[in-house]
């Protein structure tokens, strides 16, 4: 069975979620079903993320979640591949859908990121002991023990070797972060919407060099859900379905950043575009909106070249240019991207989906990419270790 | 507080790493950086495996690395558990290794990229001692 996304729901992306995980990934999947036209007894698949990937632990979540809504369903799991993880558990959609094994698939990705040092001294023994496991389990048993606690470093050096590759300039960064803070101003669901200077960006608060406070996405929390529907259903859908046309994927055996390959260009992002433009029979040239996981500056400029928009080296210039911001071909994170709309990692993934499918329905308002018909969705995890590139058009 | 996050961090150590691991951190203790070799393809791995990640061959050999490399990126971290904040961490392009993530014993204002880099060691626990880089002296 063809399956066409025909529902999308999301909450504003904030530090912190407003209500409890399961009380919002509760409000995003009702939002979706409803925008699909349907009714929650006539879902019959349930993929989800955890409820929080640095949070407490999602064992069972789909199950609990599941109980929760009241589903019952013929396929259903629990997600998880890093940043790439909310996209994987559209692609089990996806996949569940045209296999027939479901009807009407929901897709539910929620993430709350803050974690706060307890203020209570009990509390800190049991925190710093959950601490160095899971950072010990996440980086591996060899960087970890550097007291690598975010994966910032790594894109700060991979943002080094591109300013040294390219001959590009802090400038450059700070500009990608003005762009797309400017693209946030006429986006509700954008958690940073003040706009802001290349000044500001130069100033702000050295993180990790090159990188400045404001060429970093932040630590948020939200939830976003899709319905993924086969007719019959589809034709309930309160907006134009929209489908995904071609689906790439490619992972390389690394784990934060491959130690041999080059840390400008990545395998994993050029073979998962090569596969989608392929299978959707497009070209770059076609696309009139994307949404990337570009989490910092550097790496959006990288991710403009290594999916096809732009030759190695030139992204710079594309954005000091207006290229990637409405005056060229393809307009860049409508949304504000990572670094403005905000960055609940387990949920980016399918907040971009959403993005992508509000376009292509002509719903963004003030935003809208005019005439927009095929877009463009990417998701990667570690440092650009996997992949994930979607093409959406109008059904 | 820090014997707790030792001793976590050994066990985590264990858990997510395995005997290859136990190995390569028993050769840091002599001040030995080390990976293994496949006796089948000639592939080095690091991290080291009992197994070679290339050919899939079971035979493997301890390897000495070489003591120096040259700076392929650095950069300092905030968020630091053991060293003194910031912390400038790198990576090092250590001939037929490829790129060693480490500690570097030297201020960010010094460091070029492509220096040459020599090999040293910091004890940070009774199990555990870590590659650091510092620039050539001689
Ligand atoms: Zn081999």
């Amino acid at each position: 069975m063809k399956p066409l996304i025909t529902g999308v729901g999301a909450v504003p992306v904030r530090r912190q979620l407003e209500r409890s995980a399961r009380d919002t990934a509760t409000a995003v999947a009702l939002q979706a079903i409803g925008d699909a036209g349907l009714e929650p007894g006539e879902i019959d698949g349930l993929f989800v993320t955890p409820p929080g990937l640095s949070g407490p632990p999602g064992f069972m979540w789909s199950c609990a979640f599941a109980h929760h809504l009241g589903l019952t369903t013929k396929a259903q799991a629990l997600v998880e591949c890093g940043g790439m993880t909310a996209a994987l558990a559209l692609r089990s959609a996806l996949d569940a859908v045209t296999l027939g094994r479901s009807r009407a698939a929901l897709v539910v990705a929620l993430d709350a990121r803050v974690v706060d040092v307890p203020e209570n001294p009990e509390d800190v023994m049991g925190f710093v002991e959950n601490a160095v496991v899971g950072l010990v389990g996440l980086y591996g048993p060899y960087d970890a023990l550097f007291g690598v606690g975010a994966p910032i470093p790594y894109y700060a050096m991979c943002a080094q070797r591109y300013l040294f590759e390219h001959q590009a300039t802090e400038e450059d960064l700070a500009r990608v972060a003005v762009t797309l803070r400017a693209n946030a101003v006429d986006n509700p669901l954008a958690e940073h919407r003040k706009p802001i200077t290349v000044a500001d960006v130069l100033a702000s608060r050295p993180v990790s060099p090159p990188l400045k406070r404001l060429d970093c996405s932040t630590f948020s929390s939200g939830a976003a859900a899709v319905v993924v529907t086969a007719e019959p259903l589809s034709r309930r859908s309160k907006g134009p379905p929209v489908a995904v046309t071609g689906i790439g994927e490619h992972h390389v055996p690394a784990h934060f950043g491959d130690r041999r390959a080059s840390w400008t260009r990545f395998e994993s992002a050029e073979s998962a575009a090569r596969q989608a433009f392929s299978e959707a029979g497009r070209t770059p040239g076609d696309v009139d909106l994307a949404e990337l996981y570009g989490v910092f500056t550097a790496t959006e400029l990288i991710l403009y070249e290594d999916l096809g928009f732009f030759p190695k080296g030139e992204a710079a210039r594309a954005v000091r240019e207006g290229l990637t911001s409405g005056r060229g071909r393809t307009m860049m994170n409508p949304s504000g991207g990572r670094l403005s709309l905000g960055h609940p990692a387990g949920a980016t993934p399918l907040y971009a989906a959403v993005e992508v499918v509000q376009q292509l329905r002509g719903a963004c308002g003030p935003r809208q990419v005019a005439g927009a018909k095929v877009g463009l969705v990417h998701a990667e995890h570690g440092m650009l270790d996997g992949s994930f590139v979607a093409i959406l058009e109008g059904a | 507080m820090k014997d707790l996050i030792d001793r976590k961090t050994w066990e985590a150590v264990r858990h997510y790493g395995g005997a290859a691991t136990e190995e390569y951190y028993r050769r840091l203790k002599e001040n030995r950086l080390c990976a293994t070799r496949c006796d089948a393809c000639g592939h080095v791995a690091f991290p080291p495996r009992d197994f070679c990640p290339k050919c899939w061959a079971k035979a493997v050999s301890w390897v000495d690395l070489p003591k120096t490399g040259t700076l392929f990126a650095f950069t300092t971290q905030e968020r630091v558990l053991r060293f003194a904040a910031p912390e400038v961490i790198g990576l090092v392009e250590v001939e037929g290794a490829g790129r060693l993530f480490a500690h570097i014993d030297a201020p960010f204002e010094s460091l070029r990229l492509g220096m040459e880099m020599e090999l040293g060691f910091v004890e940070i626990s009774a199990e555990l001692t870590v590659p650091k880089f510092r620039p050539r002296t001689s």
